[in-house]
């Protein structure tokens, strides 16, 4: 209890100190990094703890951005509520639709629920270029945030503390919430929703609770990217952004409280740093959670966690900072091989051949020639040693474990 | 005389073209213990699934207290005072055997909506879970997560979360299937005293069991009763030695 108590006050602490430590680029991907971690937070409350997986998280993350946008343009700009307390039109668009989703999609279960809530994001998403008073058509809404409370909200400092916030706030409360009467049912409903009946639950009545709730905090993470970027734009209400919040949960870990935030964090950090040096992102996203899934099913928290635990025998730290090495080495080559691959087949590389010759293309501030040997070699050698250290310690350990019985 | 709390009237199921419940007439008055025997597959636990409401019946009727319970979903039959426990264990296996009796206990405080409170607080939910826990043996086991108990243990958290509902009319599928001579014995002990001042209907196939705890008995084959009675009417009835028991003997 103390260890976890001084664990948060450590990270807030780092968290408040953050703006003093970093660049105004790394700031703005802060920014939306705890964005991201609210959102999947809001997201496993649904798919982690009450066990439903929701394909259409960003119908709820777009209303709330696009609500925010119009409270912020109300009454001639002068915005419905003050700036810090934006978030509440976020907030309050997706418990509403939250309600009514939730209604329909939690009378089904499993596949038929997901491919409702799938459904109801793209009939939004279909309609949304019809609707240009609402979502604004193809340049979206802009609009931007007023002074208030002696703030100007002009500098990312300002907006990064004003997320902060809101983050920090939202999730509290979700925390605060699995120790609750409801947040104990939530998780029955997940274990086992036909025993929930039996014992007097009304779970359909508890399934839309849960779902709009989901919403709700959803449409707060929506409301604070809309805040950051002043504009919404109907992209935010593409399946991408219902992927991602997906994947980002499963790859931090659904059913660990903070997996799911840390997950999401990670991956936007990665997508912040890699986008500009790489157009494979996407790619690397989809292994990375492939990876997970195959090796780390409970997520990289869960996992860690389950480790701490003590299950799955004593960690040997040697062998496992030679798996980390080995994983490190076989990644180097494949992402090699990937970036060269993905640049001998780009348009570009097309362009720069009818120049005649087969040019070498840069990569890791080197040029690699399509036919030398070493360009392929390399990779090739990294993986596998890479995969060869990783599969010795591997053989290694289970014969010193063999030992040991 | 005490009055009847569960009649089952006319009462049919069919599955398609399978009828695997025939007209069922059955009075269980308030108080008592009334086991439903029959060899395997006679329809014991869908007659539990129609009364529990998680099957709706295809014609008949079924009063709890006077009031037409048929058809109503699981949790309002429960609400009504009526709970059952599965012939197949239905646990929520990933969570601890306390949080488990809470979820069951918590019900009845009308905490479904409740997003203020901290379950560890919840002072009286608590001392009945503890209570409980010590009923079914499990106090020890209290922070295991249920779907790592032993079976046995697991057959008795099933019964444990169905005596947290406090009701008035209790439905055991086969509690003690699975279970140790000595637990047999136990459970046997724990179920006649935790039904004093309820009813209960009981299926099992131990017939010492049925014979030590039961006021009465029916007994279904294939779909229909062929007789109830007292224990001692049951053994001497030659019908039901034709069709059951003398299958147990022989
Ligand atoms: N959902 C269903 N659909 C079709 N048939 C069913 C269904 N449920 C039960 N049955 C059939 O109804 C008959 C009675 O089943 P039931 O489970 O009620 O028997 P039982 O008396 O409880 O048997 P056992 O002693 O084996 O538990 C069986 O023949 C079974 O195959
Ligand atoms: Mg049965």
């Amino acid at each position: 209890m103390l260890k976890k108590l001084v664990a948060v006050i450590a990270v807030l602490a780092l968290l408040l100190a953050l703006p003093a430590l970093l660049s105004e680029s790394m700031l703005n991907a802060s920014v939306q990094m705890l964005i991201a971690a609210l959102f999947a937070t809001a997201f496993a409350l649904l798919c982690g703890q009450a066990g439903m997986l929701s394909f259409g998280h960003a119908a709820y993350f777009g209303l709330g951005a696009f609500a925010t946008v119009h409270a912020m343009n109300a009454f001639g700009g002068d915005g419905l509520l003050p700036t810090p307390l934006m978030p509440l039109a976020g907030a309050a668009i997706g418990l509403i639709s939250g309600l009514g989703a939730g209604y329909f999609s939690t009378q089904r279960t499993g596949t038929y629920f997901a491919m409702i809530t799938l459904a109801l994001a793209e009939l939004l998403h279909a309609l949304a270029p019809h609707l240009k008073e609402v979502f604004g058509g193809e340049a979206g809404i802009s609009s931007f945030r007023m002074p208030a409370w002696g703030f100007e909200f002009g500098s990312t400092i300002e907006i990064y503390y004003l997320v902060l916030g809101w983050t920090v706030l939202c999730i509290a409360l979700l925390w605060g919430l699995t120790l609750t009467p409801f947040g104990r049912l939530v998780l029955g409903l997940r274990e086992n929703s036909h025993r929930l009946k039996f014992l007097g639950y009304n779970t359909h009545a508890l399934g839309t609770f849960v779902f709009a709730l989901s919403a709700a905090f959803a449409g707060v993470a929506g409301a604070l990217q809309a805040l950051n970027i002043e504009a919404a734009n109907y992209v935010v209400l593409e399946t991408q952004v219902s992927t991602a919040v997906l994947l980002n949960t499963f790859i931090g870990g659904a059913k660990v409280f903070f997996g799911p935030a840390i997950g999401a964090a990670a991956m936007t950090f990665f997508g912040h740093v890699t986008s500009d040096l790489t157009r494979s992102w996407l790619l690397y996203q989809g292994i990375i959670f492939m990876l997970v899934m195959m090796y780390l099913p409970r997520g990289i928290v869960g996992e860690i966690l389950a480790r701490f635990r003590g299950e799955g025998g004593a960690v040997n730290p040697v062998a496992v900072l030679a798996r980390f090495a080995g994983i490190l080495v076989a990644a180097a080559g494949f992402v090699m091989a990937i970036e060269l691959t993905q640049r001998f087949f780009s348009t570009d590389y097309k362009a720069a051949r009818q120049a005649g010759g087969w040019p070498a293309v840069e990569f890791a501030g080197h040029m690699w020639a399509p036919f030398a040997p070493l360009t392929w070699a390399l990779p090739i050698v990294l993986i596998a040693a890479g995969l060869g250290l990783v599969t010795f310690i591997n053989r290694r350990e289970a014969r010193r474990q063999e030992a040991q019985i | 005389m005490s009055r009847d709390i569960l009649v089952l009237d006319h009462l049919c199921k069919s599955f398609g073209p399978v009828e695997v419940t025939r007209d069922v007439n059955l009075v269980i008055r308030e108080g008592e213990r009334h086991a439903l025997i029959g060899p395997n597959g006679a329809g014991k636990s869908t007659l539990f699934h129609l009364i529990s409401g998680n099957y709706k019946p295809t014609s008949g009727s079924i009063r709890l207290d006077g009031d037409e319970i048929g058809g109503l979903d699981p949790a309002r039959v429960n609400r009504r005072g009526l709970a059952r426990s599965f012939q197949i264990t239905n646990i929520f296996s990933g969570l601890s055997v306390a949080e488990n009796l809470r979820l069951a206990v918590m019900r009845r405080y009308g905490l479904q909506f409740n997003f203020w409170r901290r379950v560890t607080h919840l002072r009286r939910v608590n001392a009945e879970v503890d209570d409980l826990l010590q009923k079914i043996r499990l106090t020890a086991k209290a922070r295991s997560i249920a779907g790592d108990l032993p079976y046995s243990d697991q057959r008795s958290l099933e019964i444990g979360m169905t005596l947290a509902s406090d009701p008035k009319v209790i439905l055991l599928d086969e509690p003690m299937a699975g279970m140790s001579h000595e637990e047999t014995e136990y459970t046997t002990d724990l179920i006649r005293d935790i039904t004093a001042g309820r009813t209960l209907m009981i299926v099992e196939h131990d017939m010492d069991v049925i014979f030590t705890l039961a006021d009465r008995i029916t007994v279904l084959v294939y779909g229909e009763i062929i007789a109830t009675g007292t224990p001692q009417q049951i053994r001497e009835s030659a019908r039901v030695k034709e069709a059951y028991l003398g299958e147990e003997a022989g």
